[in-house]
């Protein structure tokens, strides 16, 4: 049977588009208006009813255009079982709804992996050696932000990645990279999705075996964090919670990834054209902050001086292939140990920065920050006490230094000799989080300023 | 060596006592023999009713005949005063009882150094009290098992003392003696608060002997085949008189073999067949459970070839698990008992775990890592007199600050995790421990019957009791007392009880299939029991454990169940239906849920019981 194209009902959807996308979580241009939706492709994977269309629209915002995929569904006999800001409706009468969330809709996207097949543009594949159970139905993880995660049974989850780039996805790149090479810190990449972007065969999806007995770093830190602040009287290494042995672990954990990677990918000697460059972004990123964020004034010279100092690093710097947006919430506790997750990098970066090869203590550095944020999440939003924030900073500190020297086991080198180059990148990514809470969360802007005040006290 | 010494066994004051009852050695035969006493020279309890695999879901109860009723007035707990307590222990829900050693004793090893495998010791009365306690206990459906210890025996029993008197004689070779103490160098000392080497030098011989525990307590030379048959001899004693099973006491330290640790030799494993061929053969139905403090995968060898169903011991003790269970908690992460679980193999069909929470041992913790130890004696011994070699000397109540939402998590887990529940005496009520009594009898103090005299253990003068009963005012027998509990629905002893009776409802409890749910909160330990009855029907049930002391919520995975009602079991409560979506669940700080999960229809009540 060969499939309706559709084309009538893509048009129709395409006017509704800009109205509707800014409303979805994963959506990504939310700063500024839509002016027009252009579909560019689209394949119909079930036809009838139900009826299921992948397609890909560009969007165009003032100055910017990019593209995103979605999952269209339809169904007359039935009502779709999804939530309502999920349903796009049609001046025909017709209602669509993005179909990630209709179990029976998506149950398709595994049949079609497993069985390794090309429909339309879209080519299903599983990953060499990978068995697909199929049959299972999924549902989509709600803690996902700008991406899109269907979790099929207890087994496999499958990541939709919704804004697109051309080309081979980084993420996927890397998993198969680890994968090649043994690693046991990521999970098993086992199908992919690849469409055609710009001509171009373009990464839209990556299905990798899913950890059920997992828990989330992130929740793992808050809930020693809660311990602490229950009982502000003990020290955080006397508590029943202490966390460090984690720290430690998932320093060892970090790493072996960057170990591996390594090995798979390569590394290349940083010239002093590098660190210059490193330094002109940061600087510029300090300026731009300093500019809105008033509260930043006071630390632009000792920040600025900073940043310079890692000019004159005369030892030798190794860039090779990082996670590129390491922190608590990216990487998952298993029955087996540390996993670490989504090497896509910085979301808002462009793909070109995200695929650059960087100093692995970018990703230290990232991490060491993320203990900071646990640490003084509970402190958001109370009244100044200076008790539990001297608490904060204690647990803070032990799981910086754990985590510092369980990578140091593995690594040889403890990450904290190489003092200049990792301050100036935890600074980096602090001014970064001085612009995002300022912007977003005005009341969690205390958590970066106090870590720069922290770490600008330390040093001197 | 004198004519005397070889003619006449030299018992110490250990046998003293037993001139009255037939022990081993009060006579000899011409070639220095020693005459042992025999089954038939005492009465058989009946059997309890047959059972196939009865031990896979019992509850077992571990008691201290000395430490729980006293018949004759004398201060000490006995066999008499133990059986007149059954009924109480029948109401409670306990399938067998666990015995620790009630043999002939010069007593410094809490009764594991037995001056004399076929005698009681007489404070605890005699091998006819044995059989009526038996007797009584079989009427009520409850089994008794005892330990036994293989590996060695008391200096004071009558083999070690001919065994160093008389080298050329019969028991000459019945223990490991050696010129020198250089041999086996490679075995660990365990007890390593009061002992330096494994080997004792006995001026008597002009020898040494060896000894994996302490120096009072040589090892017997199983390389003997004399010793393993005398050995066969002595669980044939007792199996004949009705007893239902052995725990076999330190049992991975039977052989010794030059440059190997001394543990887990296959040549241990290959006598273990031997005993298991003929309990199979001439007593099917009786049990060995091994007492091997090894991590799981060790273990497992104990229970032998799976592909039989296992051919060695039919249980054994998971040791880890026990201070994981505290560890989580502490730590309020389900990591330390998923992962220890993880790491568990399957173990033959035949076999079953037996897990606890605390016995008459300090809590061990020598399945654990260094890190982990540190830990626990951080967070659970606080006071250096809690500590008692590598382990924490203290009673349940004690240890969770008396905090019942503790109590009552820490027993959920123990009924629903896999394996066979093992109580200690008194847990059930609550008891506490008295930490300045010396070695390990903080936590064997008399059983708390009711706020009577002695806490209604004993008529004796209070000076005369063994030791004397827990009168703190929080864990003392005023306050925590059989007699109270029983009256009040609301006690932990009721609860405890009423958690029993849940579980015997459910086969899913103790045969179920395993399965541990994860999910995103790491502070609830969810896991499915899934037993599949002999009809087809699937028992399952789902438990659900918050370890934080804080609220929690979960989101469970239960998508295979979709359409399932769970219905909590203790108050036959239904729950929604679980849907396609996780399956939201709130818990109270320590709080915990049990549910079956049940297919009944909106129609009606069908729920599947065993």
């Amino acid at each position: 049977m060969t499939a309706q194209t559709h084309d009538d009902l893509i048009a129709e959807l395409a006017t509704e588009l800009p109205a509707w996308l800014p409303t979805q979580r994963w959506f990504a241009g939310k700063d500024r208006a839509v002016t027009a939706v252009r579909p560019v492709s689209w394949t119909t994977l079930l036809d009838g009813d139900p009826l299921l269309i992948h397609l890909v629209v560009e969007v165009d915002q003032e100055d910017r255009t990019e593209p995103y995929q979605l999952l269209v569904g339809s169904r007359q006999a039935q009502v779709p079982d999804v939530s309502s800001s999920a349903s796009i409706g049609l001046e025909s009468g017709l209602t669509c709804y993005e179909a990630s969330g209709d179990a029976d809709l998506t149950a398709v996207l595994l049949e079609l992996m497993a069985r390794g097949t090309t429909v339309g543009e879209l080519t299903f594949e599983t990953e060499e050696g990978a068995e697909l159970e199929t049959g299972l139905r999924a549902h989509p993880i709600t803690s996902e932000q700008s991406n899109t995660s269907l979790v099929y049974g207890r087994q496999y989850i499958l990541k939709m990645f919704r804004k697109l780039s051309p080309g081979l996805n980084k993420d996927l790149r890397l998993h198969r990279a680890l994968r090649e090479v043994g690693c046991h810190h990521v999970a098993d990449p086992l199908g992919s999705i690849t469409g055609v972007l710009d001509g171009e065969p373009t990464t839209i999806g990556m299905l990798q075996r899913f950890m059920p007995d997992a828990a989330d770093g992130w929740v793992m830190a808050t809930t020693s964090v809660r311990d602490l602040m229950a009982d502000p009287s003990m020290a955080p290494e006397e508590l029943g919670g202490d966390f460090a042995g984690e720290a430690s672990r998932l320093g060892a954990a970090v790493a072996t990834v960057h170990a591996d990677l390594r090995r798979a990918l390569g590394t290349e000697p940083a010239g002093a054209d590098d660190l210059d460059e490193a330094v002109t972004v940061m600087v510029e990123r300090l300026d731009r902050v300093a500019a809105d964020v008033p509260a930043l004034a006071v630390h632009v010279p000792a920040l600025r001086e900073t940043f310079e100092a890692v000019r004159s690093i005369t030892s030798p710097v190794e860039m090779q292939y990082v996670h590129g947006d390491l922190h608590l919430g990216q990487v998952l506790r298993t029955l087996s140990g540390w996993l670490l997750l989504d090497f896509e990098g910085e979301p808002a970066a462009s793909v070109a920065e995200r695929s650059r090869l960087r100093s692995a203590l970018r990703d230290v550095a990232g991490m060491l920050r993320s203990f900071d944020y646990a640490a003084q999440q509970l402190l958001v939003g109370r009244a100044d006490d200076p008790v539990l924030t001297d608490q904060a900073m204690s647990w803070a500190r032990r799981n910086r230094d754990a985590f510092c020297e369980g990578y140091a086991e593995v690594a040889g080198t403890d990450p904290r000799d190489e003092a200049v180059l990792l301050r100036a990148f935890e600074l980096d990514k602090a001014v970064y989080e001085v612009s995002y809470e300022h912007a977003n969360r005005p009341d969690w802007l205390s958590v970066p300023l106090a870590s720069i005040t922290r770490i600008m006290t330390e040093g001197s | 060596m004198t004519d005397d010494q070889t003619t006449a066994p030299a018992p110490d004051g250990a046998l003293a006592g037993l001139d009255d009852t037939p022990h081993t050695g009060e006579g000899i035969e011409a070639d220095g023999t020693l005459v042992e006493p025999h089954s038939e020279d005492f009465g058989h309890a009946e059997q309890a009713p047959a059972q196939p695999d009865w031990f896979k879901r019992a509850v077992f109860y571990e008691v201290l005949v000395r430490a729980f009723a006293d018949s004759n007035g004398d201060g000490t707990g006995d066999l008499r005063g133990l059986a007149g307590k059954l009924d109480y222990l029948q109401w409670l829900g306990v399938d067998c009882l666990w015995l620790p050693p009630f043999y002939a004793s010069p007593l410094r090893d809490g009764g594991y150094d037995i001056s004399d495998f076929r005698a009681v010791l007489p404070e605890f009365g005699t091998v006819d009290d044995f059989v009526y306690l038996l007797e009584e206990a079989h009427k009520r459906n409850i089994r008794v098992i005892t330990d036994l210890v293989l590996n060695h025996t008391s200096d004071a029993h009558p083999w070690f003392q001919q065994s160093r008197n008389d080298p050329e004689g019969p028991y000459g070779d019945y223990y490991v003696w050696s010129d020198d103490h250089s041999a086996y160098a490679d075995a660990r000392v365990i007890f390593v608060d009061t002992e330096s080497s494994n080997w004792t030098y006995d001026p008597v011989r002009g020898q040494f002997f060896w000894h994996r525990f302490f120096s009072h307590q040589p090892d017997l030379n199983f390389e003997n085949e004399a010793v393993q048959e005398a050995m066969i001899d002595t669980l044939r004693f007792w199996l004949d008189l009705g007893i239902d099973g052995f725990r076999l006491d330190a049992v991975p330290y039977l052989f010794e073999e030059e440059g190997t640790n001394g543990e887990n030799l296959p040549r241990t494993h290959e006598y273990l067949r031997k005993v298991r061929e003929v309990v199979d053969r001439e007593y099917p139905g009786r049990i060995l459970l091994a007492e091997a403090n090894q991590w799981p995968a060790d273990v497992v060898e104990y229970f032998g070839n799976a592909d039989v169903g296992g051919d060695e011991c039919h249980m054994a003790f998971h040791f880890p698990l026990m201070p994981r269970i505290f560890m989580a908690v502490r730590r309020e992460s389900r990591f330390p008992i998923s992962e220890i679980l993880q790491q568990t193999p399957q173990i033959p069909s035949g076999t079953q775990w037996g897990i606890f929470l605390r016995n008459h041992d300090e809590l061990t913790l020598e399945m654990v890592t260094d890190d982990e130890r540190d830990y626990m004696y951080a967070e659970y011994a606080k006071d250096p007199r809690m500590k008692a070699n590598i382990g924490i000397r203290r009673r349940l109540a004690p240890l969770l600050e008396n905090d019942r939402n503790q109590l009552e998590l820490f027993t959920a887990m123990l009924l629903s995790l896999p394996g066979s529940p093992v109580l200690y005496y008194g847990d059930e009520i609550g008891m506490g421990d008295n930490i300045w009594l010396g070695d390990r009898d903080a936590v064997r103090t008399p059983m708390q019957w009711s706020p009577d005299r002695n806490a209604g253990f004993s008529r004796a003068d209070p000076g005369r009791v063994y030791l004397p009963p827990i009168m703190d005012p929080t864990y003392g027998y005023a306050a925590i007392n059989v007699e109270a509990q029983q009256d009040n629905a609301a006690s932990l002893l009721n609860w405890t009880r009423r958690m029993i009776a849940v579980r015997k409802q459910h086969s899913a409890f103790a045969e179920g299939e395993f399965v541990d749910l994860g999910g995103s909160n790491p502070s609830v330990l969810s896991y499915l029991r899934r037993w599949e009855r002999p009809d087809g029907e699937l028992d399952l049930v789902l438990c659900v454990n918050n370890l934080s002391r804080f609220p929690q919520p979960v989101e469970l995975e239960l998508g295979t169940y979709e359409g399932f009602i769970p219905l909590e079991l203790t108050g036959d409560v239904r729950f929604p239906r679980i849907g396609e979506l996780p399956y939201l669940l709130t818990l109270p700080g320590h709080g915990f849920y049990w549910f079956q999960l049940s297919r009944l229809g909106d129609e009606g009540e069908r729920r599947s019981k065993v």
